[in-house]
């Protein structure tokens, strides 16, 4: 601070050698300006000239200040009249104001106020930041006649007062810095037209588990064509697996087939299963996708015509399966039971098409001739195929996993045989699963009498082996297991080993009232240790009961881990083809937690249950259709706005080297030939203004709007040597 | 930083309960370290570590700046330590560990070592010696089955690891690296195999001893009531010998039996013996070198076993 208010204060001796060195290039700049504008032609020709002559404004800028106190927020840490007073003296600036809240309708009014009354051509605000209200006060100096673009923000909260909330005097000085480097860029500042695109009138949706079906369901009811990509075999997901839900105690297949049968039914939903997003190139309203179809082995009725195969095609006989020779364990049923290399995952499957498991198939084409002349569904050498459609907007819907138990080592899962996860509880109390129902000990087949849940397994953890966040769902449904085992087998007793019962939705905390009723016991302390006795493969469960104070060994027949959960394998990959983020912990990231949580940072593309954080099945639907709602409104609208911060090329100074075509990271520059020379050209809607090739451009050809060579420049200068007098 | 270890030359840190209990641990150690390719140098001038339980319960800041002096002593002959004994790698590797990533700590402890002009420099590492038996890194399995003279063929032995030098893993490296497993090892197990016996699993093997955390000092009857537990576990696998990596937990299990005989009235006598003097053994060092004969229980029944 010291040193650089010696550089201020040394300003002036120098200054004038200075600014004769910066001048020339501003003039230089401004003359270059109409030559380069028209290319970066503004989508509403009759703004042009507008905007070329409006670039001439830093000689006789009227720039306006507005200094928002955010209650106490900012004004409790700097003198506002101190930071109001200096700014008065800031080259260029007509106008200086101060409001308690300048975001308010009230704050509003004083900057369009302003801009009429004292003629400005300019406005600062120095608030927050651009991210929370950019929107907002480039509005407001909409509705004072200006163009939005001649706004600019100083963050004097965030990065000022927040972080220097003690240091009076510091952050006093650092909020006049920042209002002279915002006026500087300000009085450079040029009209700028955003431009608008179509946008294609279709969606996609990655991921085909109840949020994914719903939303596609919604999207395609509101008359939009969607593309549904599956990484399984068949549509479902988690959901599927389950048996009963929670706390209405409805079977969840008979719920969730007839959505199934529907999604595989409309006409707007065009469904790949066995599928993944392979490429991914564009922007919001027209991104190309490449669907990457992996070689499934087994035709349609649909593809076997297209080959000719008249009236063939899989209709699900399952004659294929019963020939095939190959054993392998099958996955959705956690593997507790077997499957062929050719196979469907349960009898209810959408769509209704074996596939080929080719890691594990021989080749041996007994399931051809299985499937016999008429049908011929069956094709051993099928390959991948990639298919390319073009879709307006994304929703990623890839869900969870189920987070590998058996590194917490404490429990024994995989070492003990009764030990075993809630997914694999869910498939063995299922009628459709592979014990018919029976929920029996993995060691014996016997019935258990005692069986202990373990909830919080991996979940709330901070060993650095589980996960620090709490998964959610596993308190309701462990007291649904709970349930269901009293219900089915006369005398057991259920034991829940928890640390707290988080039973915060509509009807939950009643739920777990009533699971209280029934006789469930609940032992509040956290399992240290799991041992087996060898001879009977019993289980001791050892844990300090904190409420009786006690230590606990408690001999059990059969022990349920409530695994945490964690995003599903191929999230990561997926989600980085979109331009996606995700947070610490893996969980893809939304737009904003509370305002905005089914967006993401990238416009166009949407999140959906799970894959945004651990949800039940009510907030999963909910999630899913907020997002199909905010998937529809830019394909409604039928244009989105891009903003103008487009590259473009000088092309008189441009060499045609075209090093920067390889540099942009979105593919937006290519080379052309014109008047007999090759020159860069830009194409807009492709460009993200990200600067690379601006920054890089030898031969300074690159003309980076709204964050020009000048502006930039300016606002250097502004900070080192106090700006131009 | 860890060239020391590369060189295979290490400071030995012997702590208070091996030289003046078992004797053995020491010689044992040396000697058959050397067959490895191991030099242990004697880590003139160290100071108890300070124990975890009874100085880690009790001020802090004794426990930071002793641990901190007998690192001090380390760096000064530029080695990393290698000690015997799980209490002194818990308070010294964690010691270290927390003073190479905690800078305030560091340096209110160096404000204190001042005193005795030394400066704590975090420019070594700490190993226990089975770490550096167990990792390929330095010896590894294989070398020392390939220097086994007297195989300890047909002796039952089960392992006791301790808790000390397997939790809290979350920072170790060996443990999180090279046990892998820290809830059921086995590694222990491999290095008995190594020797030529048979290593035996029981029940609850991770349990504690019983001594630890200052329970000995404590409460003595609760401590022999816990090593009593795992005493009825080892006699039902018929065990010939327990072997552990720590004299402290040697001593509640070797010293502890004629405790439980005289306050519990039961009698087990089962040999205790540390890796180290099962290591001497089998490379073919006598019973009185290893001092074997200062153990509390009769080492005789097993020693005519394997000899
Ligand atoms: C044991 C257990 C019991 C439960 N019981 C209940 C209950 O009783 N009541 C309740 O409300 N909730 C319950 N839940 C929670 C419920 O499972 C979830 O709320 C729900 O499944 C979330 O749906 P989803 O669509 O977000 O994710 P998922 O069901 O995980 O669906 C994601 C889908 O995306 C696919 N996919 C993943 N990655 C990709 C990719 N890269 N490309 C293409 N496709 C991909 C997957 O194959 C899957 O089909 C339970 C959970 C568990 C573990
Ligand atoms: C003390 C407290 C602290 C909280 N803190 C947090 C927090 O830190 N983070 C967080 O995420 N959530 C917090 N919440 C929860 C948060 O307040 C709610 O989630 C949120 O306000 C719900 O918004 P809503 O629009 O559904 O309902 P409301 O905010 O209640 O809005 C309903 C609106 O409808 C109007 N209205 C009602 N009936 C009619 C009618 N018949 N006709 C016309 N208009 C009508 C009402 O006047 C009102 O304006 C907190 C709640 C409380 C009580
Ligand atoms: S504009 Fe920003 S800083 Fe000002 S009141 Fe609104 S949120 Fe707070
Ligand atoms: S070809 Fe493959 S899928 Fe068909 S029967 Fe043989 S192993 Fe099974
Ligand atoms: S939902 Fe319940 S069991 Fe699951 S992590 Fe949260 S608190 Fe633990
Ligand atoms: S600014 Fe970035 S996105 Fe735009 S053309 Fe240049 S490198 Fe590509």
């Amino acid at each position: 601070m010291a040193e650089k208010k010696k550089a201020t204060t040394k300003k002036t001796p120098s200054k004038k050698e200075d600014s004769k060195k910066v001048a020339p290039v501003k003039q230089e700049v401004k003359k270059q300006v109409p030559a380069a504008t028209p290319k970066a032609a503004p989508a509403k020709p009759a703004a042009a000239p507008a905007a070329v002559s409006s670039t001439t404004q830093q000689g006789d800028a009227r720039i306006g200040v507005f200094i928002c106190h955010c209650g106490t927020n900012i004004a409790g840490s700097m003198d506002i009249d101190a930071v109001q007073e200096s700014s008065k003296s800031i080259p260029h600036v007509a106008y200086v104001d101060n409001y308690k809240y300048m975001c308010s309708m009230p704050g509003q009014t004083v900057i369009h106020k302003a801009i009429k009354d004292h003629k400005l051509t300019g406005v600062v605000v120095a608030a927050c930041t651009p991210r929370l209200h950019e929107p907002t006060f480039r509005a407001a100096t909409k509705d004072g006649g200006l163009n939005p673009f001649r706004f600019e923000m100083a963050n004097i909260r965030d990065q000022n007062s927040w972080v220097h909330m003690h240091d009076r005097v510091g952050s006093t000085d650092k909020a006049i810095d920042a209002i002279k480097i915002a006026v500087a860029k300000a009085a450079l500042l040029q009209d700028l037209y955003p431009k608008s695109v179509p946008v294609e009138k279709a969606a996609m949706v990655v991921g085909a588990g109840v949020a994914g079906m719903q939303a596609s369901l919604d999207l395609a009811a509101a008359g939009i064509k969607t593309y549904l990509i599956e990484a399984d075999t068949s549509i479902g997901g988690r959901m599927s697996q389950l048996d009963k839900t929670f706390p209405t105690l409805d079977c969840s297949q008979c719920i969730l087939t007839p959505k199934m049968v529907d999604v595989g039914r409309d006409e707007n939903i065009e469904l790949y299963t066995y599928s993944e997003v392979h490429e991914v190139e564009g922007y919001i309203g027209n991104f190309d996708v490449t669907i990457r179809k992996k070689a499934r082995g087994v035709m349609t009725p649909k593809e076997a015509e297209a080959k000719g195969i008249v009236g063939g095609g899989c209709n699900g006989c399952g004659d294929c399966e019963t020939a095939c020779p190959v054993v392998k364990p099958n996955m959705f049923e956690v593997g507790m039971k077997p499957r062929k290399a050719i196979y469907i995952n349960h009898p209810q499957v959408v769509p209704l098409i074996y596939t080929i498991d080719f890691d594990s198939c021989v080749k041996c084409g007994i399931c051809v001739t299985a499937c016999g002349p008429e049908k011929r569904a069956i094709d051993l050498e099928s390959k991948d195929e990639f298919i390319k459609v073009k879709v307006g907007t994304v929703i990623l819907a890839t869900g969870y996993d189920i987070f590998p138990i058996e590194k917490k080592e404490e429990w024994g899962y995989k070492r003990f045989e009764n030990v075993i996860t809630s997914l694999e509880f869910e498939r063995l109390i299922c009628a459709s699963g592979p014990t018919g129902g029976h929920l029996v000990r993995p060691s014996d087949g016997q019935t258990p009498k005692r069986v202990a849940f373990v909830l919080c397994a991996g979940s709330r953890d901070n060993t650095g082996t589980g996960k620090p966040y709490c998964s959610r769902f596993c308190c309701m449904y462990s007291l649904k297991h709970a349930h269901q085992i009293i219900e089915k087998i006369p005398g057991c007793v259920p034991y829940l080993f928890y640390m707290d019962i988080r039973s915060f939705g509509k009807m939950y905390e009643e739920f777990y009232y009533r699971i209280q009723d029934e006789g469930a016991k609940f032992i509040r302390g956290r399992v240290a240790n799991i041992m087996e006795d060898k001879a009977t493969k019993n289980l001791h469960v050892m844990t300090d009961d904190t409420l009786l104070d006690r230590p606990i060994d408690m001999e059990v027949d059969m022990v349920v881990l409530a695994s945490a959960v964690q995003p599903s394998a191929d999230t990561n990959r997926t989600r980085k083809l979109f331009g996606v983020s995700c947070s610490m912990d893996g969980w893809l990231l939304e737009a904003h937690p509370k305002l905005n949580p089914c967006g993401t940072t990238t416009a166009g593309v949407f999140l959906a249950g799970v894959c945004q954080g651990p949800k039940d099945i009510p907030d999963t639907v909910a999630s899913a259709e907020g997002a199909a709602s905010a998937a529809s409104i830019p394909i409604h609208k039928g244009e989105v706005e891009l903003e103008p911060y487009f590259a473009s090329c000088i092309e008189e100074k441009c060499a045609g080297c075209g090093m920067c075509v390889n540099l942009c990271p979105y593919s937006a520059l290519s080379l052309v030939e014109k008047d007999g020379r090759t020159v860069m050209q830009v194409t807009e809607a492709k460009c993200k203004g990200c600067g690379t090739c601006g920054g890089f451009c030898p031969g300074g050809a690159i003309w980076m709007n709204h964050f020009t060579t000048p502006q930039i420049v300016a606002q250097i200068d502004a900070f080192l040597l106090g700006g131009e007098q | 930083m860890s060239e020391a270890g590369a060189n295979h030359k290490f400071a030995f840190y012997l702590g208070c309960i091996a030289p003046n209990r078992y004797p053995g641990v020491e010689s044992a150690s040396i000697k058959a370290m050397k067959k490895l390719g191991v030099e242990l140098v004697p880590l003139k001038g160290a100071s108890c570590c300070p124990a975890p339980g009874a100085f880690g319960s009790i001020d802090l800041n004794v426990f930071y700046a002793m641990a901190a002096r007998n690192l001090v002593l380390a760096e000064q002959m530029k080695m990393d330590i290698a000690l015997v004994c799980n209490g002194c790698y818990k308070s010294i590797w964690e010691v270290n560990h927390k003073l190479k990533h905690n800078k305030d700590l560091r340096d209110a402890v160096n404000e204190v070592l001042k005193e005795v002009d030394m400066e704590y420099k975090g420019t070594i590492n700490v190993y226990h010696t089975a770490e550096l038996l167990y990792n390929d890194k330095f010896i590894g399995v294989d070398k020392i089955r390939d220097s086994v003279t007297n195989p300890l063929t047909g002796a039952r032995i089960a392992v006791h690891y301790g808790c000390h030098l397997v939790k809290p893993h979350k920072d170790r490296e060996f443990e999180k690296e090279v046990m892998l497993n820290t809830e059921c090892p086995t590694w222990m197990e491999e290095l008995v195999a190594a020797l030529g016996a048979t290593p035996v699993e029981y029940r609850n093997k991770m349990q504690c001893c019983g001594a630890g955390g200052g329970v000995r000092g404590y409460d003595i009857v609760h401590a022999l009531d816990i090593t009593n537990e795992k005493l009825i576990n080892l006699k039902e696998e018929k065990v010939d010998a327990l072997t552990d990596i720590c004299p402290f937990c040697q001593l509640q299990f070797d010293r502890g039996q004629i405790e439980i005989q005289e306050k519990f009235g039961v009698t087990y006598n089962l040999p205790v013996l540390h890796f180290a003097e099962l290591l001497g053994l089998a490379q073919g060092m006598s019973p009185q070198d290893l001092g074997l004969d200062l153990h509390g229980i009769s080492c005789e029944p097993f020693l005519q076993k394997v000899l």
